[in-house]
């Protein structure tokens, strides 16, 4: 066993992984430098990006350390909470409240600085870097000032988020990133997600392989309750916790915001929900009911998110060095009934707003109104954009900020479409969450 | 307003925090979610062996002490490596060389969870299967990665069938496990196929109620408030009776069968709405499939009367499922809380989906469910009461809810699937090439390895072992795996060129390597099958349906991490 890392690599530590970056395997690409230069690559070179450092985080973070990345950076703006060290192993008791990112990269980096036996030599040996929430923030919140150098600097991504918005929006960052003249700047993405015993792990290459964007329609839809449901005929469980949270919590308590991870809220809105399920005989209002409806919790557990991070991982080490072929490009996993899995190709969507540079044709009624059509751009699963703005290239049909452009704009929400716009006119959407704007070519029926 | 007001003053004096969860059901919120208290309990009684400390069994254990396992020993005699050190993330690393594999990772696993409780055993597992056998049939499942040939098929004799062993093996981006048990029952299967609303089947109650609405002089806004059911109900029975030419109850069968008799059924229930855009008759409308697919019981829960009627021969088990199935097969013969059809019906369940209805409406007739779903229980009750086994409420009650869904697997023992009949291995090539090639060559492997061929199979090796691995030629071992895997086919049979070329050449190149990322991938897989048997919630891989005499299906999940699929053959 050779030691090719010299002396702050112990001998025999990656006598596992070297296994496969000795020699190539029978589905190795060509290009593959076995031996040194790979090893070489991986350890001293390779700069990678995990966005998100909670259940699947955790995972990801521990995984690619015992790979043999050493340069990770982590991002994350959430804090820990008691309910996540079901499974998000590098957190423990004494470190709720504090930042995810932070705890987990000490954790990482403790383990294995301790591992080298010297803490202050691996300290440069190893280096993470943490951005804190408020950087994220930053980033995360102003998208047209984003520093692409930023993302330029890293040779992949690894997305473990729970949020669609944030996928959406550093998929359409990387894909934007990507200049033909610079091969370096088209950087994979692998992005994993999880609920309950499902998951799913998938490869993008911005720009060439499916993207984020392309898939959006594969989402479940959110449930929601109509509001009439809530206020007049509730018949679930699930209607009076609403009816508490969306109803009353704005009338009693005015502009105080709810905090959902507060227990004192989730029990005055149990209290409230309760109270309106007996006046109308409705059963089945718990407290963990309420948590459940009022945060949108999803079931997780360590298992699956130990499944679709060690395949994130594993496709991120096939990726950097080359040893073997990887996932092309979608793996879902349903784990309810047996171990079922599917792994198959997502094709890329040729209209797709982000990597297909095209626009997105609209065949409405001549009567609809402004204000419907930003509905339907809302509830449309290809397309679910909140609160956008909406301009044609020569006006502004109506704009959510500043307030004198809203104002003036209002009126054109009553307006009938074909009234503010010629038939086969261009609409340009954009919204703050996402970092492109789809253009609409609206025909009428 | 008076109300809203006293609902006001009435909450806003809550003395917070009530009802709020006590720290321990906080941590394990969102697995609650999904296998309830009765799996958390379950989960925290078990107690769990694995055998040794590789970085793939420490996954595996991570994934079921997070959680809150009750009980895991880890037997391992060995040593931690150099190699050990860097690819097992519950070692202290460096710090950790030369000291025991067991106690090592113990500790690391230990830290994550305090409320369980964990224990290394550092004897060497072939001396314990000779001085301690019954100690090691304590264990609620054994879990064995990469052990060694003899010791595994001694192992599996030893805890056949009473202790559930999982046999785990993986080389590289190669692995595959498997389950051994006997028979293995599941109530709460979590099935996403929802129980019948018995639309065409009544019940008493609900078709009287139907058919009592004064569906053309009732008030406009309750007429657009009845629940789609009631509709469903009260439009199949007219046109039942109209069929039948009587104006009295009908025969209470047939249902719409033609594609024009169900296009001009669905005309009919338009026909009865009494404004343009009632909803509820809408939602009805759409809902119309339900009068024309008949309530029947699935044929895997019958074939479940047969396989306990027919097993009398069998010792009786200590288990009160049979009891529950027997009990049902009589209730399905004899309802007499359901006269009008009082055979062919598993008992009725109160799960009503959300419909467009008033709350009245929907309580009313949640209510009628309830009242029928309640009669329907005491007549399966008495029938228990006939098989003289203490069945609790709760039991009872999930039973209930989930007899549509109930299943019962067959797994098969180790030495039936290692590798596996050579009748059915042929078959399966032909069937799942990819699959069986990856199969053929772990198993290969393993023999191997018990020749002493490739002792550096062992993913326990450390670097000394590695210059054996790496003076094997790795040309001359895949000829070797090809020798061994002919051995499992009948004669003359052909290994698929491109499969065995592929899967000989993974092992090949990487014949003990306990990759990070594939200990990880397995740990989370093992994990949650062994979640599933422990909980007896949801639905483990297995053999197939107990009751079902095909024998087609090893049991086996296969992995491959390049393409990066899983199988089951």
């Amino acid at each position: 066993m050779v030691n090719v890392q010299g002396n702050q690599d112990w001998e025999g530590r990656y006598y596992h992984i070297d296994q496969i970056l000795d020699a190539p395997g029978p589905r190795t690409d060509e290009g593959f430098m076995a031996g040194d230069d790979v090893k070489d690559f991986l350890r001293n070179q390779a700069k990678i990006l995990v966005i998100g450092a909670g259940g699947l985080g955790c995972e990801i973070l521990a995984n690619l350390a015992l790979t043999g990345f050493k340069d990770i950076h982590v991002i994350d703006m959430d804090t820990i909470d008691i309910s996540n060290l079901n499974r998000q192993f590098l957190f423990r008791q004494k470190d709720v409240g504090k930042s995810k990112a932070i705890v987990a990269a000490e954790f990482i980096m403790k383990t294995r600085a301790r591992s080298q036996g010297d803490a202050v030599s691996i300290g440069l040996a190893f280096l993470l870097q943490i951005i804190s929430s408020g950087e994220f923030l930053r980033y995360f919140g102003k998208i047209q000032d984003k520093d692409d150098d930023y993302y330029l600097q890293f040779n992949l991504v690894i997305c473990g988020l729970d949020s669609v918005e944030a996928r959406r929006w550093i998929n359409a960052t990387l894909v934007n990133l990507v200049d033909s003249e610079n091969p370096e700047s088209l950087k994979p993405l692998i992005d994993g997600g999880t609920e309950g015993f499902k998951g799913q792990a998938r490869v993008i290459l911005p720009t060439i392989t499916s993207c984020y964007e392309c898939s959006l329609d594969m989402l479940n839809k959110p449930t929601a309750f109509p509001i009439c449901t809530i206020a007049n005929t509730p018949r679930l469980p699930e209607h009076c916790i609403e009816w508490a949270s969306v109803l009353e919590w704005p009338r009693v308590h005015g502009d105080k915001k709810m905090d959902t991870d507060n227990p004192d809220d989730i029990s005055w809105l149990y209290a409230v929900a309760a109270s309106r399920a007996n006046e109308f005989n409705i059963e089945g209002v718990t407290w963990s009911l309420t948590q459940g409806v009022v945060k949108n919790i999803i079931p997780a557990i360590a298992s699956t998110n130990a499944i679709i991070a060690a395949s994130c991982c594993n496709e991120a080490f096939k990726i950097a060095t080359s040893s073997a072929a990887y996932l092309n490009n979608y793996f879902m996993l349903i784990g309810v009934e047996g171990v079922y899995s599917y792994t198959f190709e997502h094709e890329k969507k040729g209209n797709c707003p982000v990597c297909g540079g095209e626009s997105v044709s609209l065949s409405i009624s001549r009567e609809m109104v402004l204000e419907e059509l930003i509905e339907l751009l809302t509830e449309r699963q290809d397309i679910q954009i909140k609160n956008p703005s909406l301009s044609t290239p020569t006006k502004q049909l109506y704009l959510r900020a500043p307030l004198q452009l809203e104002e003036a704009t209002r009126p054109n929400l009553l307006k009938k479409m074909s009234e503010l716009i010629p038939d086969g006119g261009e609409v340009t959407v954009t919204a703050g969450t996402l970092p492109f704007s789809l253009s609409l070519d609206i025909s009428f029926t | 307003m008076n109300d809203s007001q006293s609902l006001e003053t009435a909450t806003t004096s809550i003395q917070a925090p009530s009802g709020v969860p006590d720290p321990k059901t906080r941590r394990y919120d969102r697995q609650l979610r999904l296998w309830a208290a009765s799996g958390q309990a379950a989960l925290e009684s078990a107690r769990i062996l694995v055998i040794p400390a590789t970085a793939t069994a420490t996954s595996i254990l991570k994934n079921l002490v997070l959680p809150g396992l009750g009980h895991f020993t880890l037997m391992d005699d060995g040593a931690v490596t150099g190699a050990d050190a860097g690819n097992n993330f519950f070692l202290d690393g460096f710090f950790s060389i030369g000291k025991s594999r067991a106690e090592e990772a113990v500790k690391g696993l230990l830290e994550m969870n305090d409320g369980v409780e964990g224990v290394a055993d550092v004897r060497d597992i072939q001396e314990v299967l000779k001085s301690d056998k019954g100690w090691l049939k304590t264990f609620d499942v054994v879990i064995a990665h990469n052990v060694d040939s003899n010791v595994l098929n001694d192992l599996a004799a030893l805890l056949w069938p009473e202790t559930h062993l999982v046999v785990v093996n993986s080389a590289g981006f190669l692995a595959e496990f498997s389950i051994h048990y006997r028979e293995h029952q599941v109530i709460e299967s979590h099935s996403e196929t929802s129980a019948s609303l018995r639309i065409d089947q009544a019940f008493p109650a609900l078709l009287e109620y139907a058919m009592s609405l004064p569906l053309d002089t009732m008030d406009i806004t309750d007429h657009a408030h009845i629940p789609y059911p009631v509709i469903l109900v009260r439009a199949l029975e007219e046109w039942r009776r109209e069929r039948e030419q009587v104006t009295s109850p009908s025969s209470s069968t047939g249902s719409p069968r033609t594609t024009v008799e169900k296009k001009v059924f669905k005309e009919r229930i338009r026909a009865m709405m009494r404004k343009f855009d009632e909803e509820n008759f809408e939602e009805a409308e759409a809902q119309a499939f339900k009068c024309w697919t008949p309530t029947i019981i699935p044929i895997e829960v019958k074939e479940l009367f047969a396989l306990y009627s027919s097993s009398t021969s069998l010792p009786p088990s200590a288990s009160t499922f049979p009891a529950l199935i027997s009990a049902l097969a009589n209730f399905v013969q004899n309802n007499p809380a359901s006269p009008r059809y009082p055979s062919g019906l598993l008992p009725l369940t109160l799960s009503l989906p959300d419909m467009k209805s008033s709350t009245e409406e929907y309580v009313k007739l949640q209510k009628m469910y309830r009242a029928q779903s309640e009669k329907e229980k005491q007549v399966f009750k008495d029938y228990l009461s006939r098989e003289q086994v203490d069945a609790d409420d709760v039991t009872i009650d999930a039973f209930l809810k989930n007899s549509h869904a109930l299943k019962v697997l067959k797994g098969n023992e180790w030495k039936d699937v290692d590798p596996g009949s050579k009748e059915l291995l042929l078959d399966k090539l032909s069937t799942h090439p990819k699959e069986t090639a990856t199969h053929l060559a772990l198993a290969a492997a393993r023999r191997l390895g018990a020749k002493d061929v490739l002792s550096s199979f062992k993913s326990s090796s450390g670097p000394n072992d590695a210059t054996m691995a790496e003076n094997l030629d790795k040309n001359k071992l895949k000829d070797l795996l090809t020798a061994e895997a002919m051995t499992f086919l009948p004669p003359g049979t052909e290994l698929p060129e491109t499969e065995w070329r592929i899967v000989s050449g993974e092992i090949a190149r990487a014949p003990s390597a306990d990759l990070p990322t594939t200990a990880a991938f397995l740990g989370g897989l093992v994990a949650q099958e062994v979640i599933k048997m422990i909980t007896k919630q949801y639905i483990p891989i297995s053999a197939g349906n107990a009751a079902s005499s095909a024998n087609d299906q090893l049991g086996i999940c296969v992995v491959d991490l390049v393409e990066t699929w899983t199988g089951i053959l």
